[in-house]
């Protein structure tokens, strides 16, 4: 019993440690200067799991890689672009997580955190059902979401069963 | 601009009487809380919209002087402000000054006089990459510092007074526009009390292409800055003094440099139009000043 018992943690802490967060580049908008720039580097640096930040003042794109094991939510990055008074506009993020939900009506969690989100295809054809149960990794595109929300769904360009 | 002066002086009202009923806030306001100075990382004689990101601490220092034919007033001081919120921040501004220049109240210019406030961005609208307009209304109070003014004004006995300004522009990565006004104004003490005084700015500031480049980079930016003041008439003993009320408009550039979260300003101003008594208060001639910014910024971030 003991070995089972073992085994399903062992089994839960493997895949929370291999769904994450691998980037996430949000396009903000309202940054004019280096200070703001500068403010949104240290606050996503605050996120625990962020490894490189950049910064473009230019197009709005901040740039950001998370380490493996991470569990940094969505509404982190989205708070920190909040609290400097600027808003969040599309993300374009790649994500390790389980495929849950039915083929139909496919849905990613990102173990560890909250984060849950229903999964389109950016582009029709795009056939996903295999991966149902299975960890994965969805290269997609979480729309503008209202100021201390999350949006619920991410449109996906690729899923790939992680290795 | 009547608009903005009518919410002005609401806003001044309201706080009147909120601080005769409250004595307690009044305390607190003191000790707590100041008006928006302009510094920081906008321009550096007028009013403009910015405030500190949440939980960012920011520190100002700098030198402001004031040159007539009756001498040179120079005050230097430290300003503190604190985000309390992304679009509310709550200040305090500790000058001192030296020289004896005789010289009308200014609120533009720093004198001797602390104050504590807070701003509120009330307005809001991020439109694009790089691009807002905001409207920001900053609330203080003001009590006399510890050094005595010099000239007509040193004379007085005085006594705290509330400020409101309020602020609108925008702010891009390559051109800023803000127009602003404040209102001043003094209770009496003991017979006496130091002029109300109306302030008004509207500055224009650019970026040229080449200077649009990456935040790890020094990032400078010009600014035109109009600025102008009415003074109301000085009151002592009970008395209106003569000829003791002013008008001036000044005009001049200032250069901003800002590398990550430190920021250099200066700028000189000269007058354009001149309404003042030169037998109260001789000629001033120029404006300048310089000011240093330091800004700390919070990585704090909730947890999921």
């Amino acid at each position: 019993m003991k070995k089972i018992f073992a085994l399903g943690f062992l089994a839960i802490s493997t895949l929370a440690a291999h769904a994450e967060y691998e980037q996430v580049n949000l396009t903000v908008f309202g940054m004019d200067c280096a200070p703001c720039a500068h403010a949104i580097h240290v606050s996503m640096k605050g996120i625990q799991g962020v490894n490189t930040v950049d910064v473009d003042l230019n197009t709005g794109l901040v740039s950001t890689k998370l380490t493996p094991g991470n569990g940094a939510a969505m509404r982190q990055f989205n708070e920190a672009v909040e609290k400097n008074g600027f808003t969040h506009k599309d993300a374009n993020v790649i994500v390790r997580g389980q495929l849950t939900g039915s083929p139909q009506a496919p849905f990613l969690e990102v173990t560890g955190t909250k984060d849950r989100y229903a999964l389109t295809p950016i582009a029709a054809g795009t056939d996903i059902s295999g991966l149902v149960g299975k960890t994965v990794v969805v290269d997609g595109v979480l729309p503008q979401s209202g100021k201390g929300k999350v949006p619920d769904t991410l449109r996906y360009k690729s899923v790939t069963e992680a290795k | 601009m009547t608009c903005a002066l009518d919410v002005c002086l609401r806003l001044i009202w309201f706080d009147l009487e909120l601080f005769m009923k409250y004595p307690m806030v009044l305390a607190c306001a003191v000790l707590v809380t100041s008006t928006a100075f302009a510094a920081d990382h906008g321009p550096v004689f007028s009013y403009a919209t910015p405030v500190n990101s949440e939980r960012e601490l920011s520190f100002d220092t700098g030198i402001f002087g004031r040159n007539g034919s009756q001498g040179t007033q120079l005050s230097t001081g430290s300003g503190f402000g604190y985000g309390v919120t992304p679009h509310i921040t709550i200040n305090a501004f500790l000058p001192a000054s030296f020289g004896s220049g005789n010289l009308p109240e200014s609120r533009i210019m720093s004198g001797t006089e602390w104050s504590a406030g807070a701003s509120w961005r009330f307005l809001h609208s991020v439109t694009s990459v790089g691009k807002r307009i905001e409207s920001t209304a900053s609330l203080g109070l003001v009590v006399p510092g510890p050094q005595p003014d010099s000239g007509v004004l040193g004379s007085l006995h005085r006594a705290p007074g509330v400020a409101g300004t309020l602020a609108t522009g925008l702010a891009s990565r390559s051109q800023y526009v803000w127009v602003g006004a404040g209102y001043t104004r003094f209770a009496d003490a003991s017979n006496d009390r130091r002029p109300d005084t109306l302030s008004w700015s509207a500055v224009y500031g650019y970026r040229p292409s080449s200077l649009r480049r990456g935040y790890d980079k020094w990032d400078y930016r010009g600014f035109a800055e109009l600025t102008g003041e009415h003074t109301g008439a000085v009151r002592s003993n009970g008395v209106i003094l003569p000829d003791s009320s002013s008008t001036t408009v000044w005009l001049g550039p200032s250069v901003l440099a800002i590398f990550k979260n430190i920021a250099i300003e200066g700028g000189v101003q000269g007058p354009l139009f001149r309404d003042v008594s030169e037998s109260v208060y001789g000629r001033e001639r120029v404006r300048f000043a310089i000011n240093l910014s330091y800004l700390k910024y919070s990585s704090h971030t909730s947890s999921h």
